[in-house]
């Protein structure tokens, strides 16, 4: 069912005949004041051809392409992709929860290579004594001996011969 | 509402990254002068001589093992120097540069008031102790302990 625009306009181009020209005109209130509007709606459409013709499009392809890019654009879910090719910038909310998958992520494999390797906290090295002097002055009998026990994964500069000290040297 | 997401990443970023340096960062060297004796009620070791308490005991022989002095210092540029003292001995403790995976550079000295008793140069590794077996003290040893932890 066409609306009164449409039948207006069709009316103006005398598009309408038969029985929907004369029920449109039977609608209408005042059809002598219509059909004065619908001569100069035509005069104006004569002198619109007559002065402005239309010009002929030199570059038409890149607008039309223009056109339906923007229609596209516009109708489609949004993407990640702009319509021009674009990288179009995520909201900072749902940066924030990849940020948050990627941190839990992260700490899961961080958990489970740290439960793989439980020994890299303890150097796979022992401790070495590089070398040691006693003062031969305050005890010229004195000997060193290095130990290195991966058993018990000490290092021990034993000594031998230092002067011995009263029992008060053991005080706090 | 965006102003607020910005700073809790942000917030978020600088946990992980501080929490990275300082688990990648400085490390704690405990030293210790420990007398070691035969008593016939041994008090229980020091927290920081526990895990070593059956080693010491296989390789000294003493019951109890008590500490008269320690320190403890974070190593954080690897070049530092302190002391762990007791009333009568101090154990000078200089970090040398050149750090590296597999241990710090350390040079010791044993003093007993002002006398010079004992020097030596050390790379200790983490978790595997240095024990220095000391002077006769009555009748207990004096031992010295260095610990990374």
């Amino acid at each position: 069912m066409k609306t009164f625009e449409e039948k207006w306009t069709a009316w103006i181009d005398d598009e309408l005949t038969g029985r929907d020209l004369a029920e449109f005109e039977a609608s209408l209130p005042d059809l002598a004041a219509a059909e004065a509007e619908k001569r100069d709606a035509q005069k104006l459409g004569a002198f619109l051809k007559e002065h402005l013709p239309c010009r002929a499009m030199g570059n038409e392809e890149f607008f039309q392409h223009q056109l339906r890019e923007r229609i596209a654009s516009e109708t489609a879910v949004p993407t990640s992709q702009g319509a021009g090719g674009g990288r179009v910038w995520w909201p900072i909310g749902r940066l924030v929860w990849v940020g948050a998958t990627a941190l839990a992520i992260f700490a899961g494999v961080t958990f489970f290579v740290m439960r793989e390797n439980p020994a890299t906290d303890q150097s796979q090295y022992l401790s070495q004594i590089l070398n040691a002097r006693v003062d031969p002055v305050v005890s010229p009998n004195a000997t060193i001996t290095m130990f290195e026990s991966k058993e018990d994964k000490v290092t021990v500069l034993w000594t031998e011969g230092l002067r011995s000290l009263p029992s008060e040297y053991a005080s706090k | 509402m965006q102003r607020r997401s910005a700073l809790l990443l942000g917030l978020w970023l600088t946990l992980i990254f501080g929490g990275v340096h300082a688990g990648n960062g400085a490390q704690t060297v405990w030293s210790g002068l420990v007398i070691a004796n035969n008593v016939s009620k041994p008090e229980p070791p020091s927290p920081e001589l526990t895990y070593l308490e059956e080693t010491l005991k296989d390789w000294f022989g003493y019951n109890q093992y008590k500490v008269i002095g320690q320190s403890r210092k974070v190593l954080v540029t690897g070049s530092e120097d302190w002391l762990a003292q007791s009333k009568y001995f101090s154990l000078h403790i200089d970090s040398k540069e050149g750090n590296d995976k597999t241990g710090y550079r350390v040079n010791l000295k044993l003093f007993q008031e002002s006398n010079l008793l004992l020097e030596w140069e050390a790379k200790l590794s983490k978790e595997r102790p240095i024990i220095v077996k000391g002077p006769q003290v009555g009748d207990g040893q004096l031992l010295l302990l260095l610990v990374v932890q």
